[in-house]
């Protein structure tokens, strides 16, 4: 039964009380442990289909009569189109419609950063759009470029009030503090560069709308295009059935969606409008660099008195100001925390959310500057780590529903033990060492998400639902839990998703939260089944008759189940937790660094999918190399310009880099959340990567590096600043 | 665009195109224009003879022939990747442009005919250490620098040279940084003997990537000669140390390294 309650809703750090009309959750919670097929590894579902090229992506998808359209975005970081004249490009052969600044709220004339679209044109072939782009006459003028977040941050040029968060004293902290630590760390901007380009596929049927489109949140493409084109929200349909990655760039419609949309209105055509890798380069969100200035203090036993920091996101002309305080406020019990977040509006394409955003990025500083206080103190890094272990959330005093990370530090011991046989390999020039870092981050999911299972008489069963596969094998783990309810073989069932024509409302796939948002609604649907499938079993007086025997007195009627996700337990604190310990290499003469080995220990509650989990933390620490190590998006000092903006200048990681990755789940349901207990696991894994490596280089180097990506020049730095302070002798605490 | 065959080695204005991993992505962005592409495959000779190797030989099939050096076999293998080097042809490698990204982005840059050399006050952590007073590209060819050091010599359809005098560092009158003629084809390149040689890289990645800085070693006799990849305009002959090293604020790093690589280099060439 539904029922209306007051709640916290939590998307990636970001909080907002709602009203929420929400599903009953009346299951009981299976026993820990794997079951016949929930908790046991299975192949994807639609691997098969993917691998042989059969799976239609939105960048497959050809419509009869589609016509193409491209984007003229500014060149420039900061300017105003002064004069733009489209008429040439509409002379071109095969062009339809070309619209410009004004004629659409994603069209600007003024234009904050290099990437912002002012004009599209279509096409009957995407050359002759690019062609008919490159023809438009636009006379620039050019404005002042802030790009330096420090100097923004002094001329007050931010987005939004700075966020103030303080609990206990800070200063009294300070006082308490027998060693204080501080240190200064910067992380630069990375990109998404999902494979699948952003792209929208449109089409009008009459006054509705058909959207084909790559994207996390097929609901929220529905209601943010009904909204704004003044729509009813069932005139509007949605359809994204296979996605090539989004990792938090594709949670909204964004400009090609409305440009589609315009073109295909004027031109009574299909269009697609698919950003190239340049623009993807561009124009499509990226995590944002930041630069923080943190201060420790601790008692002599290890024991933390004060957390401070000064962090500033760089966030861009938009976006948001990502928690990248949060580690420092959330992962360690300390009485005195004071941080102050700015967002610098800089003339720099905007954030988006990224894996984790603010955490990868804050866990850097925090844990690196925790190793540097662990070895003035003397203290085991692990060790310190426990001595200031949180059992209730640090920031507000709320219990959690449930926190393993101390049986996931037991569990890390044997990989950290490895760090003498490590060291011990150590030679004259390649100097090598381990290193950790803890996690935290949400991940527990919310209603509302809703399922239907259809029985038929086969024996076969269909989860119905409106949701997305972003790639991370949620086909796979709803078909495990559909199966494992009805007692029925996984090749049994199959997973109908990706049209909001064709099934109920279901979560965003974004802040980890798609297998515990879907999961237990999906369980839900299956019970409600099984549960009607047990009645006519009774009433035909075999009460204990398999599943299959009585679905198949069915003939043509089928039974269908229908599920809801219920609430999150009241007033607790949902979190993942873990462990990373990296084994790293460093040449000491040429500043390179190897990563040898990754042990990644994560609690994110009942593993429905080992196998689908295991990939994802391979993806979350491979990602979190290239972060780490290699990635960088570069702008020009002077102009703001973007340097890197193809995969030849930026350098995501090859598998020549990936190290060999173990990877352990506590896999211990979380008792108060769901009829599952399970949490996601998409970001958790790429949140303490960056920390664990830089503190294994320390352990291997005496080097303290205090910026990402660790290049060659860093590295360098690095060492020379080591080997500056062992001459002159290191200081002894302050 | 037009593309015809090649039937003889006059190209008649046309752009010589072979595996194209270069041609094709500066035609593309607008950097080079033709009308005519002449594949020239058929005309330019592929394989290795001896002490000759055909310009059309491809990266993969040098990377894995054993009669070579050991700084070209290295060279080769740690360029590109898989995909490339199996198209990828020795002469092209030769003949790449820099990697510097405002030249690649069309900044109205030095190389391009402007006046101003935009990595100098820009961004330039890739750029090039040596020579870079004009112009702060890097050469980006591993290949290029372990044929300097091997003193190999190059055959063209005009004329025969040293491969280190196909290059030049661009100046206020003459912008190029090749000495190629209009129509002049690479043919073959003649390698000396050679006792001992080596190839040592520095990239941002382990793979696929252009040098940050590559060392080519190469000992004949009691002579060795060390050639270096991604720290000037051209392919640089280190003679002498790095005293004559000019780096810019954000690159002197590439002058550790690359001392760091020498040693090396120096080291593996004495061991053997």
């Amino acid at each position: 039964m539904a029922r209306l309650i007051r709640t916290e809703k939590e998307v990636e750090g970001r909080y907002e009380e709602v009203w929420l009309v929400v599903e009953e959750d009346a299951l009981e919670q299976w026993p820990a442990g794997p079951r016949e097929i929930v908790g046991r590894p299975a192949a994807r579902i639609d691997g098969l289909e993917r691998a042989r090229g059969e799976a239609v992506y939105t960048a497959d998808l050809k419509l009869p009569g589609m016509l193409h359209a491209a984007v003229l975005r500014s060149p420039y970081a900061h300017a105003r189109v002064a004069r733009i004249d489209l008429a040439p490009a509409l002379a071109l052969e095969g062009v339809h419609a070309a619209i410009g600044p004004g004629e659409l709220d994603v069209l600007v004339e003024e234009c904050g950063f290099q990437g912002a679209a002012i004009a599209a044109v279509c096409a009957d072939t995407y050359e002759q759009a690019r062609s008919a782009v490159a023809a438009i006459e636009v006379e620039w003028e050019q404005l002042e470029v802030l790009i330096d977040p420090d100097e923004a941050v002094a001329r007050g040029q931010l987005l939004g009030e700075p966020r103030l968060r303080s609990r206990g004293d800070f200063e009294r902290g300070l006082a308490e503090a027998d060693l204080v630590v501080t240190g200064e760390y910067s992380t630069q901007v990375v990109l998404h560069n999902s494979m699948e380009t952003h792209q929208a596929v449109v089409q009008w049927l009459g006054d509705s709308l058909e959207i084909y489109i790559s994207t996390q949140y097929i609901w929220g493409i529905r209601d943010e295009v009904a909204s704004t084109l003044g729509l009813p929200a069932d005139k509007v349909r949605v359809v994204c059935h296979y996605m090539g990655g989004g990792f938090g760039s594709k949670n909204g419609a964004d400009d090609y969606t409305f440009i589609a949309i315009e073109l295909a209105k004027r031109t009574l055509r299909p269009v697609r409008c698919a950003l190239t890798r340049r623009e993807e380069n561009l124009a499509t969100g990226n995590r944002n660099a930041t630069i923080q200035r943190l201060t420790i203090g601790a008692r002599s036993d290890g024991t933390l008195t004060a957390l401070g920091g000064d962090y500033v996101n760089a966030t861009g002309w938009g976006g948001w100001s990502s928690p990248v305080e949060g580690p420092m406020q959330m992962l360690y019990a300390c009485d005195n925390v004071k941080t102050t977040t700015w967002a610098a509006k800089i003339n720099q394409p905007p954030m988006k959310a990224f894996r984790a955003p603010g955490f990868v990025e804050g866990t850097f500083g925090l844990e690196s500057l925790l190793d540097v206080l662990a070895a003035k103190l003397d203290i085991d890094p692990l060790e310190l780590r426990r001595r200031n272990y949180a059992d209730h959330d640090a920031s507000d005093s709320r219990p959690y529903s449930g926190k393993n990370l101390l049986e996931c530090y037991r569990r890390a011991e044997p990989h950290w033990e490895r760090r003498h046989e490590v060291r011990a390999r150590s030679t004259e020039t390649v100097k090598r060492g381990v290193g950790m870092a803890s996690q935290i981050w949400y991940g527990g999911g919310g209603p509302p998400s809703y399922a239907w299972v259809r029985v038929g008489s086969d024996g076969r069963a269909t989860v119905i639902t409106a949701m997305q596969d972003i790639g991370t094998g949620t086909r796979t783990a709803m078909a495990q839990i559909a199966a494992e309810e009805l007692g029925i073989p996984l090749d049994h069932v199959l997973v109908s998703l990706g049209d909001s024509a064709r099934g109920p409302f279901a979560s965003i796939s974004a802040g980890s939260s798609t297998t515990p948002s879907m999961g237990p609604a999906v369980r839900a649907a299956a019970a409600d089944a099984r549960r009607q499938i047990e009645e006519i079993a009774a009433q035909r007086g075999t009460p204990e008759a398999p599943l299959a025997e009585i679905v198949g007195l069915l003939e043509d009627a089928q039974i269908l189940g229908k599920g809801g996700r219920g609430p999150n337990p009241a007033g607790m604190q949902v979190l993942t937790f873990g462990v990373q310990v990296a084994e790293v290499a460093v040449d000491v003469e040429t500043g390179e660094v190897w990563v040898d080995r990754i042990a990644a220990v994560h609690d994110v509650g009942r593993v429905i999918n080992p196998l689908g989990a295991s990939s994802q933390i391979e993806g979350g620490i491979i990602q979190g190399i290239g972060h780490t190590l290699s990635e960088h998006r570069l702008h020009d000092p002077r102009t703001g310009q973007i340097l890197t903006t193809g995969l030849d200048a930026y350098k995501l990681p090859t598998f020549a880099d990936v190290p060999e990755i173990v990877s352990e789940l506590i896999d211990e349901p979380d008792t108060q959340l769901t009829n599952l207990g399970s949490k996601g696991l998409g970001e958790p894994p790429i949140v303490p990567t960056a920390a664990a490596i830089s503190n294994a280089i320390r352990d291997a180097t005496g080097a303290e590096v205090h910026e990402l990506p660790i290049s060659r020049e860093e590295m360098l730095r690095a060492l020379r600043e080591a080997a500056a302070k062992e001459k002159v002798g290191a200081p002894a605490g302050v | 665009m037009e593309l015809r065959r090649a039937s003889s080695l006059e190209l008649d204005g046309g752009v010589p195109l072979h595996g194209g991993t270069e041609l094709v992505p500066l035609l593309r962005s607008g950097i080079l224009r033709a009308d005519t592409l002449v594949d020239v495959r058929g005309v330019v000779p592929r394989g290795i003879t001896g002490s000759t190797i055909g310009a059309g030989t491809t990266l993969a099939e040098l990377e894995g022939a054993a009669q070579i050096p050991d700084a070209l076999r290295e060279a080769c293998r740690l360029a590109a990747s898989p995909q490339l080097r199996n198209v990828g042809s020795l002469g092209g490698n030769l003949l790449q442009s820099t990697r510097c990204w405002y030249w690649r982005l069309k900044w109205p840059c030095r190389l391009h005919g402007g006046d101003e050399c935009f990595a100098q006050e820009g961004e330039h952590r890739e750029h090039a250490i040596f020579e870079n007073g004009f112009c702060a590209s890097a050469h980006p060819s591993d290949v290029a620098a372990a044929l300097v050091a091997l003193g190999a010599t190059l055959r063209t359809s005009k004329r025969e040279l040293p491969v280190g005098e196909l290059y030049r560092v661009p100046t206020e009158d003459d912008r190029r940084t090749t000495t190629l003629e209009p129509d002049e084809l690479l043919l073959a390149v003649e390698l000396e003997q050679c006792d001992r040689s080596v190839y040592l890289k520095a990239m941002e990645r382990k793979r696929w990537a252009f040098p940050l800085v590559g060392v080519a070693a190469a000992r004949t006799g009691d002579k060795t000669r060390i050639a270096l990849a991604g720290v000037a305009p051209i392919p640089w002959l280190l003679e002498g140390d790095f005293e004559q090293a000019t780096p810019l604020p954000r690159n002197a790093y590439k002058v550790d390294v690359a001392k760091a690589l020498v040693k090396r280099a120096v080291a593996a060439l004495e061991a053997g």
